[in-house]
């Protein structure tokens, strides 16, 4: 087992690994930007570093800084979490190099599901659905029109390297195309420095599906059920629910079989999720990317797994075989997560993190709270907005809908506007509680939700 | 501090306000019998029967079992049998998936172990909104099963029956699940156990003509459809007009048909007394 690990992240997810940490009795150091000396991670771990300036490069992206701190403290391991370097393959090299265990898959599993279009082959390869698009990446606009003539429009242009919507485009004809690739071709250049691009066809108002997997040295790959992540906005999620009411139980030991396929093609090890659009016909599901962490919704599985997610990944990064096997996961009742964000949605979800002035969490049966907040403490406006995952979980979805509700309804956070009341509204609004959510819900629904919240101020209700 | 939870009550209070106000338009409903509005919650309240007419709405199953039931014992029986198509009738399958998304239900069929009224009993629904309730192979399966269930422990069977008949797309295996589930009554009738049959709008075809007729007691919905062939067919085929009310379920009672016209509120206590009065040795 390790015996020290250092968590290179911060915010609600290094609570979260130090909280796994100490219930394994693994020892955490924790670090922290010059921003965050009074945050709750560095508060709670066993020891904190702090490594540079506020900006993520100099601080949570500072590999040289996070290797030498590691090795300086004596860690044996790294957990990156999720976002900063949880998914840089040359970064998990590096702490192999080390001789440190980083604390998710090896850099060429990385490598290998990192780069959208050679995943797409790879799981092509693998027999895993893909969408039907440029087989690999395009290399002039040329090719990108054979390719959208190919497949139909409307398509996307796509990043190899994207990630965060970012680098992505959508193109509904081919005279569109052109401009739409230039500048898909000029973001991506910006923001990830590889201009590669692909291409692909535009599944119309699919759901966001997507399967956690978990896999161990010793070859042992297993899913452990779905999520529906269809509730999102410009790809970030708001509300994510396990497992998915749209899968039949046929759907889901297909698409669950096709994602440990999935892992197994890429060699992967530790904790990971296979994202798959279905359809709108609620048929036909395509492999859409992996993500090699652990994610910000891992909690609702393990609310309907009852497996603690964080804690098999740093048994498996101490090289144990997993403790569970397929037959013995069992998905119970049905779990729901509000992320509540530091945004206003009024002011096109303008980031407005400030100081706590008072908080309170919503508890009682069923009710988990993850957070990295307490108060009097200050939301940095360096850092993502995300405040706190509220989460419930019940035995039918319907309960967990009231639950969620009351807990909504309970939480009180004074000094930043949050995007809370626009969860409340959407756990009442009808299509939602259908579950019939698909990922255009939010776009076409905003409108609505907002005019709801605009009416309430006029009616003289303060916020 | 106290202020800042008086103010969010206020906030939610206004918020809930506005979204009765906002819901009461959706929440009419209109009878197809009467062509009248009601209020959507009235009329969940008397169980989807219209409170002006008294028109019962189509319910589906699983709701039907939990106006019967008592809560919390509702046990599914063979939820999972799989859907079959021996046939391979062209576009079945898809259809069969179409129905299954959504309904939510497998077949046209829900069998259960449960409870009414304290009474140990299994009880199956068919729901009109998969394929018409019609009998498929494996319809009929789960409906024997059930049958054998109850008469292996020794239980009171209760069948609510709503089909369009026997299932077309599996032809002559379809039409053998006629045979199929009477003998299974047969065997269960001669253990001396109370089999009841609650014909439900509407009930026609291979299943009025094979298990919703061989109850002890059977009985039906107000206003419900009940025959073989529809009144339309058997119009043209004997060339007269039809007497007023033929094939509903009230003329069914008067003619003997059936042993009583229970309306939807009434059914959970109606099945009570029944399932008393047959106990063993009929104790009340």
């Amino acid at each position: 087992m390790l015996k020290r690990i250092l968590i290179a992240n911060r915010g609600e997810i290094a609570l979260r690994i130090l909280r796994a940490c100490r219930e394994l009795g693994i020892e955490t150091v924790a670090v922290y930007s010059e921003a965050d000396a009074e945050a709750l991670h560095v508060q709670l771990a066993g020891q904190a570093v702090c490594i540079g300036p506020a900006r993520a490069a100099d601080s949570y992206l500072n590999q040289g800084a996070l290797l030498t701190v590691a090795k300086a403290t004596g860690c044996d391991g790294i957990h990156p979490g999720y976002g900063f370097l949880s998914e840089n393959a040359d970064f998990a090299d590096a702490c192999a190099q080390e001789g440190l265990t980083f604390i998710g898959p090896s850099g060429e599993a990385i490598r290998k599901a990192g780069s959208k279009s050679a995943a797409r082959d790879l799981m092509r390869a693998a027999g895993v659905p893909v969408t039907p698009g440029s087989d690999g990446p395009v290399s002039c606009v040329e090719d990108a029109l054979a390719a959208g003539e190919r497949v139909g429009y409307p398509v996307l242009l796509k990043a190899s390297a994207g990630g965060g919507g970012r680098g992505i485009r959508r193109c509904d004809s081919a005279e569109a195309l052109p401009s739409a690739y230039a500048e898909a071709r000029a973001e991506a250049k910006a923001c990830f420095g590889n201009d590669e691009m692909y291409l692909e066809k535009l599944v119309l108002r699919p759901r966001h599906i997507e399967f956690q997997v978990l896999a161990d040295r010793f070859g042992h790959v297993l899913h452990l059920g779905d999520r529906d992540c269809s509730v999102q906005r410009r790809n970030q999620k708001l509300i994510e629910e396990a497992p998915a009411r749209c899968l039949t139980p046929r759907l889901r030991a297909e698409m669950g079989a096709a994602a440990v396929r999935a892992a197994e093609a890429v060699g992967y090890e530790n904790a990971g999720t296979v994202e798959f659009l279905l359809d709108s016909d609620g048929e036909h599901f395509y492999f859409m990317e992996m993500n090699t962490r652990i994610q910000v919704e891992h909690g609702i599985t393990e609310l309907v797994t009852g497996v603690d997610l964080v804690r098999q990944q740093l048994r498996i990064a101490s090289g144990l075989p997993l403790e569970i096997a397929q037959e013995d996961v069992q998905l119970k009742g049905h779990a729901i997560e509000c992320r509540i964000n530091a945004e206003d949605p009024a002011k096109n979800f303008q980031p407005c993190p400030g100081k706590v002035e008072f908080l309170h969490f919503p508890g009682g049966a069923g009710v988990r709270v993850d957070s990295c907040l307490y108060n009097g403490c200050t939301l940095s406006p360096y850092y993502d907005s995300m405040a706190a995952k509220l989460m419930v979980h019940a035995s039918s979805r319907l309960e967990a809908i009231r639950k969620m509700r009351r807990c909504l309804e309970e939480f009180a956070l004074e000094g930043f506007p949050t995007n809370a009341e626009l969860s409340y509204q959407i756990l009442y609004h009808p299509v939602f509680i259908r579950g019939a959510c698909t990922t255009a819900f939010l776009d076409d629904h905003l409108p609505e939700l907002l005019d709801f919240s605009r009416r309430l101020s006029e009616s003289g209700a303060d916020a | 501090m106290n202020n800042i939870f008086a103010k969010r009550r206020a906030r939610l209070l206004a918020m809930k306000a506005i979204r009765d106000h906002h819901a009461a338009g959706e929440t009419a409903v209109t009878c197809p019998k009467c062509g009248q509005m009601s209020d959507r919650k009235q009329v969940a309240q008397e169980l989807s029967v219209c409170p002006k007419c008294g028109y019962h709405f189509p319910i589906g199953a699983y709701y039907r079992l939990s106006t019967i039931l008592d809560p919390g014992t509702f046990r599914e029986l063979n939820e999972k049998y799989p859907a079959g198509d021996p046939l391979s009738f062209p576009g079945y399958h898809a259809k069969q998936e179409q129905a299954q998304r959504k309904t939510g239900l497998n077949e046209a069929v829900v069998t259960a172990a449960g409870a009414i009224g304290g009474h140990k009993c299994v009880v199956g629904v068919l729901d009109s909104r998969f394929f018409m309730g019609s009998m498929s192979a494996a319809v009929g399966e789960k409906i024997t099963l059930a049958i054998e269930y109850a008469g292996k422990n020794h239980l009171p069977l209760i069948l609510f029956a709503a089909s369009g008949g026997a299932r077309m797309q599996e032809g002559i295996l379809s039409l053998m699940q006629m045979a199929k589930t009477s003998g299974a009554l047969a065997r269960f009738a001669e253990k001396g156990l109370l089999y009841i049959s609650v014909l439900t709008d509407p009930t026609t075809g291979g299943v009025t003509a094979s298990f919703a007729s061989l109850g002890d007691v059977i009985l039906a919905e107000p206003g419900a459809l009940i025959g073989f062939a529809g009144p339309r067919v058997i119009q043209q085929t004997i060339g007269q007009t039809l007497p007023e009310g033929f094939q509903r379920a009230e003329y069914l009672e008067e003619h003997g048909f059936v042993d009583a016209v229970v309306p939807r509120i009434r059914m959970r206590e109606t099945l009570i007394q029944l399932l008393r009065l047959h106990e063993k040795g009929g104790h009340t």
